[in-house]
């Protein structure tokens, strides 16, 4: 390596001119981020920024390659509480500084990339300057399965936790300095101390739950198993989850420890507690497979002493049972009992997924152009109205009309007598078809006395009888209807809404005049 | 994938890992079923295979195991793949115009150079900087060439409705009304919160949200387009010279 003054100055200074002009460097972003908080409106007099950027990087620190990593809500939480007891006057402001400090150290203000400054590597007297490019974190933001967390780079532990004369792109060192200050921070000796009370804790549970096993096999109503058991057991299954979990990376963190270039002192303890955690290790799979086969040992102690009976779905009242209780529920415990209620009863529903690209392409499909012009027309021939097979010819319509608006007067008049003016009525043409003229009446009066209303609402009822009877209404009489080819009671047509002559008897014949 | 016949408690674990990918709310804790399948997914290779080829036949596609979960596309006209109808059902034309561009903005403005892909370090984007980042680069956007109904010609006509939206508009209780960027832009970061792309980083502020790993790799996915292309350009410029 050239060195970075060139001989110019002394060797010694030469030497490590490049690794103090990088700590400095690093302390740079501190520096302007206090700069830049004056333009937030945190005023460097109520607030040690510098103080509040170390206590981030030491919060992230305490943490780092444990099982639960500082998030990012951790690190603010913490500042606020530390800029709150700076500036006892303003706890309105305490988490603005907060926020000013993190977003400084994540270079929030050029989108969380890189600080990059630039060195000049001035190498022999003569040589042109060569400008290097140093670009490093301090802290950064990574997903973790529980939500962002916030980590230290190594450049920031390096420097921050131990000063500045130091290589620091050591990331060996670095995991180094992170132990070291665990170890002083007493975080081993609490680890430790957690992972042998989680030990003893499954020492008891493995032995409860041996007794239980015991006693159910026995008899199998020794034990609560609709409630509590299931319970106890949900509770130790976690206990052993969590534990494991929680061990397997304690237990990675710390033999890195044995591995790296650590003190004595670290070394020692980290041995002391990867013994510890493989005999909890051990304890807690013990556990987890008694409790891997308990329910099977209450399944079949209750098939072999009773008879299984089958549980039967309640019918549900809807109102009474389901939404009334729901809607007084809290929000969360409402959420879980519709999303249940409703997976039943809607059955399964897919979770649909993105693409990218599809997504784009669905949102910006161009909108759907007609494919020709000009749509063909279908040709209906024309229609002759006049000759329609299934209609009356007008004339008969004309002598119905003439037959029915005998009920204009208001009076009541029976379907017989109707019947009866129609000869006279088809007698002033010859065209006329007398028995069309009687049919026509007989249906218009059917129809008064019956209408088909959905026919009616949809259109399908044939021209002349919605005519003529929609003005007329009809009710059963007593007398017989006595003409051929039409049975039952006679019928009183009137016009609709006219007056009624004699009392209509609800006990009357039931049955309908039926043509 | 291999041709050896993947045994039946194979076959089983990687519907259940499946299972958990699908389901959004499932994190893969510590110690948990989910983490242990995806420690199985990373380093054993023939339990790849099966996933693999058991999400294909599903009409899915693994598009990575970063530590908050294992990440699934959909294929185009599967029974995974959301259709507009799971949208916002009243968006109109240009709602929908809008919406594409501010994905892509965001796309765009988080991740501008490939390089940015492999970085794991999630991304702060806030509502206001996408913005007027992407009121900056319609001119970008205007001058793109292409036929009426190519993709280029469907970017013209959104960052025409764009730059006709005006910036805010408030309702009476002072919130963003429809209608205004703004309120595009948080409609959006709100639809990429319920997809598991986004996460709202309230700690740092109202209307600032994280971009998970989700939404990196569904980005990095992308084969692009001449929109996130010139939008990238865009940024790439804003990046260099900042």
């Amino acid at each position: 390596m050239t060195g970075a003054y060139g001989g110019v100055i002394s060797p010694a200074a030469d030497a490590s001119a490049r690794d103090r002009w990088r700590a400095l460097a690093l302390t740079d972003p501190v520096s302007r981020l206090v700069r830049n908080a004056a333009h937030a409106g945190i005023d460097d007099a109520d607030y040690d920024l510098r103080l509040l950027a170390l206590a981030a990087v030491d919060v992230v620190v305490g943490s780092m390659g444990f099982a639960r990593e500082a998030t990012l809500d951790d690190v603010v939480d913490e500042l606020t509480g530390l800029a709150s007891r700076m500036c006892p006057g303003r706890p309105d402001q305490a988490r603005d500084a907060a926020q000013t400090v993190v977003r400084g150290l994540l270079n929030d203000a050029h989108d969380q990339r890189r600080f990059s400054y630039r060195f000049a590597d001035l190498g022999a007297p003569g040589e042109t300057v060569r400008w290097e490019s140093y670009s490093f974190r301090l802290l950064s933001l990574r997903e973790a399965e529980y939500g962002p967390v916030v980590v230290a780079s190594d450049q920031a532990v390096t420097l921050f936790l131990n000063g500045l004369d130091v290589d620091l792109e050591d990331a060996d060192r670095a995991l180094a300095h992170v132990l070291q200050r665990q170890l002083d921070d007493r975080r081993f000796d609490a680890a430790a101390r957690t992972a042998a009370q989680a030990e003893r804790t499954s020492v008891g549970m493995s032995a409860t739950l041996a007794e239980l096993l015991d006693a159910t096999r026995r008899d199998v109503g020794s034990h609560d198993w609709e409630q509590e058991v299931p319970e106890r057991l949900v509770r130790a299954r976690r206990h052993v989850e969590a534990r494991i979990g929680e061990d397997d990376r304690l237990l990675e963190h710390v033999q890195s420890g044995l591995d790296a270039e650590t003190s004595p002192e670290v070394r020692a303890v980290s041995g002391r507690i990867v013994d510890l955690i493989g005999r909890a290790r051990r304890v807690h799979l013990d556990l987890e497979r008694r409790l891997v086969g308990a329910r099977e040992v209450f399944l079949t102690a209750q098939v072999r002493q009773r008879l299984a009976r089958r549980r039967r779905l309640r019918m549900l009242a809807l109102r009474d049972e389901v939404l009334v209780p729901v809607l007084a529920l809290p929000r969360p415990v409402a959420v879980a009992v519709t999303t249940a209620f409703a997976d039943r009863a809607l059955g399964v529903s897919v979770p649909r997924l993105v693409r990218f690209d599809d997504m784009v392409d669905m949102l910006w499909a161009p909108p759907r152009a007609r494919e020709s012009a000009e749509p063909d027309v279908e040709i209906v021939p024309d229609v002759d109205e006049a000759h329609d097979v299934q209609r009356y010819p007008e004339p008969v319509v004309g002598a119905a009309r003439e037959v029915l608006s005998a009920v204009t007067g208001g009076e009541e008049i029976r379907l017989s007598a109707l019947l009866d003016a129609v000869p006279d009525a088809a007698s002033v043409d010859a065209e006329i078809d007398e028995g069309e003229v009687a049919e026509l009446v007989l249906l218009s009066a059917l129809w008064a006395f019956a209408p088909d209303v959905v026919a009616e609402a949809e259109g399908d009822v044939a021209g002349e009888i919605d005519v003529l009877a929609g003005g007329i209404e009809a009710r059963r009489d007593d007398r017989l209807l006595a003409r051929s080819g039409v049975g039952g009671p006679d019928l009183l047509v009137r016009l609709r809404g006219g007056r009624v002559v004699e009392a209509a008897d609800p006990l009357d014949d039931e049955s309908e005049p039926v043509a | 994938m291999s041709s050896v016949a993947a045994d039946l408690t194979q076959v089983r674990a990687a519907a259940e890992l499946l299972g958990f990918a699908l389901a959004r709310r499932a994190r893969p804790v510590e110690g948990g079923q989910y983490r242990a399948l995806l420690d199985r997914y990373r380093s054993e290779l023939g339990f790849k295979d099966v996933v693999d080829t058991m999400a294909e036949g599903l009409g899915l596609e693994v598009l990575g195991v970063p530590r908050s979960g294992m990440v699934l596309a959909p294929e185009p006209g599967g029974a995974f793949a959301t259709r507009l109808a799971d949208l916002r059902t009243t968006m109109d034309a240009d709602d929908r115009l809008v919406f594409g561009l501010v994905l892509i903005g965001v796309a765009a403005f988080a991740y501008p150079t490939d390089a940015d892909f492999d970085d794991p370090e999630t991304r702060l984007v806030e509502i206001v900087r996408v913005d007027e980042f992407i009121r900056g680069s319609l001119d970008a956007l205007g001058g793109l060439g292409g036929v009426e109904g190519s993709p280029e010609e469907r970017a013209r006509a959104a960052a025409q409705v764009y730059a006709d939206l005006p910036q805010l508009i408030t309702t009476q209780t002072g919130r963003r009304a429809r209608g205004c960027t703004l309120k595009a832009v948080e409609e959006v970061f709100g639809w990429l919160v319920e997809q598991g792309a986004a996460r709202e980083a309230g700690t740092l502020g109202p209307d600032t949200f994280h971009l998970t790993d989700r939404f990196r790799l569904l980005v990095a996915d992308s084969a692009g387009g001449a929109a996130l292309d010139a939008l990238r350009d865009v940024r790439s410029a804003e990046v260099a010279s900042s």
